[in-house]
């Protein structure tokens, strides 16, 4: 009886996360493309490329892999988190649009500077 | 002083190697003296974990920066309470702090596991050496915190964020409890290889994965709190990795501490509990991997640690050695008792255990999705929050019903006549509640109503059984009500300790329930003077206050909280910029409300030169019930752990019985 | 500084030598070195006791529960009769096992 509930749970869970496409993909700019869709977007904010304001009009940077050089433009409007800075991590949801991956309002997170990420169990930064 | 440190890790790690390879001879081949070594040998790991835990807690107090992981972490303008407490700071710290706590556990249960029986106790050692071995490595050779440098002037400092008494308290908290689970594996995977088929284990651990299970559940609520005060993003809980990786052990281990209470009464479902406690230990091993190793991409962490595959390796081990000892004695675990009646309390106990591991195993696959996707298409895709709240509700909503149900239910066979009349006054309350609720506007959400009227069925349930009880104990010759009352919970403790916590519990989903599902959230600009309406209050933006502290610069909105046309006071919410490494942190308002237990969070996004704030303002109802439920937790943990005089007496009587006072 | 540590190191590494040789040291030639493991008899003396325990164990859990008014008279009635002859079988199972192993320890086994 036990046997046949878990398998029976299991198939629910695989039906859910297929179907009912509860998942975005986490890309690197790298794997942008001509990606369209909602997708979520990590990476490093480039260093000098930082314009604009995140209430009025957008604001504009760009974002490359972490590990490489390929950059995409981004425009994101709404909070801004207090770590986002030049050289750091982010991840950011949105959708690429005529090369400009324009991001949803507040989905903007910002990843605990490495120097402090070797983590513990739980008790970092949540940006 | 590294050099004492190092050297005291080795010893613990050739200690810990002496356990595993004497204590597993002296098992197999039956000595005594060797058993009793190898038993010495875990103590001993212990203090020499703890001589070298101390050099480097001196180190940190003293700001010796030639330890480098001192000057990692630490500045010579910290409290003495934060440099202590980056001993779990980093990476290799708090490696030593499991081992710590690890060696800690493992010597208190030899010194007092030595009543459980010397075979048992004989194979019990080996295991827990054997886990000590992988931790002593690790600290010794991979990840140590004793590597030297010439001793720069200063310290890199402490991110601001963690320099808050949340970070005492937390870290150690649920490593306590993440650790604590070995014990009962340990104990388990003893049972075992001693062949034996007796409840033994289960009595000698029953204490011990209590308190774990305590402290891990605590030590969540305790980062809750931590994300909703300190770091303000407006919520306490993001389905994020790392916190998952503390949930699914625990979740693990509540169906644990249930199932095994149909162990001890009814001698069935071994096989099961065995699966369990292996698969809490496998899942608090997973969780320290998780939030290490950077495989998953959490906001937590982040970097590529080179700890990771290690930790992979050991747990594939640990699993396969469970695994293994499971399948060869399945032969002396089948039971002949079977479930006598779907309509049970053994059945809502079995029920409970399925719809727990069905969260878990929910959220595990959440967590292993990003990297299956990956292996599969090549792309990573992550499940958000909908998934999981959704299962959330599917599962949780019945475990709540469940809890107001199990009581009310007889062991082995309940007539639903009977049932009928156990059930009428709580399911009455429940209802009246429900209509109640429906007519205030409860309406809203369905799950949220449904969250609320089961809740009100099971404290109904709960609160009869108190009442029933302590009529039962008048009846008998109690003098008092209060008389009665403690007499009941006394008597009774693991069932009325037991009621306590799951008052918390259901504590935990009203809050849950108010400040998710009837939350509301409005963002606005303001200035001084204007205002912003957010449900019931009126926000008024007074004036932006700056003020200069020894470390900081911190600026703040003064805002002025009005409901119902009666002011409520002042609510203050801001940033503050640390001159130290330039960081900024969020510094929200919470205005709570002690009748309803609402809470009116205020977070700024930004405050402009012009006196103008960005505003996110929360209406969160009945957000403080979490709080009080973690209070109310720890309070029915108590009464079920307090020992018990008359317990220990008849566990003496079965156990030695040569010991105790000729019985016949 | 180096010297004082290796030396508290030493010392420390010795003392856990000691505290780990400790069982030889003290029993350098004993009589009986086996680690007693229970026998077939203890094996199901343990089981019996268990099984008289819950026996037990259930039957005050009903009398609780029927004084609490969990169970029904009726339900009761039915749940006694069964359970109390399972104790009392229980209880008759272990009484001459018992007998029988007091008798072979003060025979001196």
């Amino acid at each position: 009886m036990i046997a046949l509930s878990v398998a029976a749970l299991l198939a629910v869970f695989l039906l859910y996360t297929s179907i009912a496409g509860g998942g975005t993909p986490s890309l690197r700019p790298s794997q942008l493309d001509a990606r369209d869709g909602r997708v979520t977007l990590a990476g490093k904010v480039v260093h000098g490329s930082v314009r604009g304001d995140a209430r009025e009009g957008g604001l504009r940077f760009r974002l490359r892999d972490v590990e490489g050089t390929a950059s995409v433009p981004v425009l994101y409007r709404g909070s801004v988190p207090d770590l986002f800075d030049e050289d750091r991590d982010i991840v950011v949801q949105g959708t690429l649009r005529n090369g400009v991956f324009v991001a949803q309002p507040g989905t903007l997170v910002t990843k605990c500077p490495s120097k402090y990420a070797p983590a513990k169990s739980g008790s970092q930064d949540r940006a | 002083m590294p050099e004492l440190g190092r050297a005291a890790l080795i010893v613990a790690l050739g200690l810990a190697l002496y356990a595993l390879l004497a204590g597993a001879y002296a098992a197999w081949s039956g000595r005594r003296r060797l058993a009793a070594s190898a038993q010495n040998a875990i103590l001993a790991a212990f203090a020499a974990t703890l001589a070298a835990s101390l050099v480097l807690a001196a180190a940190l107090l003293r700001d010796d920066f030639s330890f480098t992981y001192v000057q990692e972490h630490t500045s010579s303008d910290l409290s003495s309470a934060y440099k202590l407490s980056a001993f779990w700071g980093g990476q290799e710290g708090s490696l030593l702090l499991w081992l710590l706590i690890l060696t800690g556990y493992s010597a208190a249960a030899v010194a007092f596991g030595r009543r459980v029986g010397r075979d048992l106790l004989a194979w019990v050692v080996p295991v827990l050496g054997g886990v000590c071995v992988f931790f002593a490595f690790m600290v010794t050779v991979v990840a140590s915190p004793f590597a030297t440098q010439p001793a720069p002037a200063e310290g890199a400092g402490m991110t601001a964020s963690l320099q808050n008494p949340y970070m005492l308290a937390h870290p150690p908290l649920l490593y306590l409890g993440y650790v604590g689970l070995a014990i009962p594996w340990a104990f388990a995977m003893g049972a075992l290889l001693s062949r034996r088929t007796d409840e033994r284990w289960i009595v000698a651990t029953r204490r011990w994965t209590l308190a774990a299970w305590t402290f891990l559940g605590v030590g969540q609520l305790l980062g809750a709190h931590w994300a909703y005060e300190e770091i303000g993003w407006g919520g306490y809980f993001a389905w994020d990795p790392v916190e998952n990786a503390a949930l699914m052990p625990w979740l693990a281990a509540t169906a644990f501490l249930h199932s095994v209470m149909i162990q001890e009464k009814r001698g069935m479902l071994k096989v099961w509990n065995m699966i369990l406690v292996v698969g809490a230990f496998l899942l608090s091993l997973f969780g320290t991997f998780l939030t290490r190793s950077g495989v998953v991409n959490s906001i937590h962490s982040f970097t590529q640690s080179s700890i990771g595959p290690w930790f992979l390796f050991f747990i594939v081990l640990a699993t396969g050695f469970s695994l293994a000892l499971v399948f060869s004695r399945l032969p002396i675990l089948r039971s002949q008792t079977r479930l006598e009646s779907l309509i049970s309390r053994e059945a809502t106990f079995l029920y409970n255990n399925l719809l727990l591991v069905a969260l878990c195993l929910t959220i595990l696959w959440g967590v292993l999705f990003p990297l299956v996707s990956e292996a599969v298409r090549g792309e990573a895709v992550n499940v958000g929050g909908p998934y999981y709240n959704f299962f959330l509700r599917s599962f949780g909503l019945p475990l709540l019903l469940l809890m107001g149900i199990g009581p009310l239910i007889a062991w082995r066979r309940a007539s639903l006549r009977a049932l009928g009349r156990t059930f009428l006054v709580p399911l009455g309350v429940a209802l009246a509640v429900g209509l109640v609720l429906l007519v205030l506007g409860a309406g809203s959400s369905i799950p949220g109503l449904i969250a609320y009227t089961f809740s009100a069925f099971v404290l109904a349930s709960i609160a009869f059984e108190f009442v029933r009880g302590t009529r039962a104990r008048r009846a008998l010759g109690a003098s008092s009500w209060p008389a009665a009352f403690s007499s009941l919970v006394s008597r009774n403790r693991r069932r009325y300790g037991g009621y306590i916590v799951h008052a918390a519990v259901v504590l935990l989903a009203i809050g849950v329930a108010g400040s998710s599902a009837y939350e509301t959230v409005r963002e606005g600009k303001l200035r001084p003077g204007q205002e912003l309406r957010v449900a019931d209050y009126t926000l008024r933006l007074r004036s932006i206050e700056q003020r200069e502290t020894a470390n900081a610069v911190q600026v703040r909105a003064v805002l002025d909280v009005e409901r119902d046309g009666s002011e409520l006071g002042s609510l203050r919410a801001g940033k503050n910029t640390y001159r130290v490494g330039d960081e900024v942190s969020n510094e929200v308002g919470i205005r709570s409300d002690l009748l309803t237990g609402e809470d009116l969070f205020v977070t700024t996004d930004r405050i402009d030169g012009d006196d103008s704030v960005y505003v996110k303002v929360f209406v969160k109802p009945l957000v403080n019930f979490i709080w009080l439920a973690g209070i109310v937790f720890i309070l029915g943990s108590l009464v079920t752990l307090w020992p018990d005089a008359r317990e220990q007496r008849r566990l003496l009587l079965r156990y030695e019985p040569q010991a105790a006072p000729t019985e016949a | 500084m180096t010297l004082l540590a290796l030396a508290l190191a030493a010392a420390l590494a010795v003392a856990c030598v000691v505290y780990v040789a400790r069982p030889f040291l003290r029993e350098p030639a004993p009589a009986v070195d086996r680690l007693d493991e229970p026998g077939e008899l203890e094996r199901r003396r343990l089981a019996l006791a268990e099984e008289r325990d819950r026996a037990l164990g259930a039957l005050k859990e009903l009398e609780f529960d029927h004084r609490t008014g969990a169970v029904s008279d009726e339900d009761y009635r039915a749940l006694v009769g069964p359970l109390r002859r399972t104790a009392a079988e229980a209880l008759r199972a272990l009484e001459p096992r018992a007998t029988g192993e007091l008798g072979r320890v003060r025979a001196g086994r």
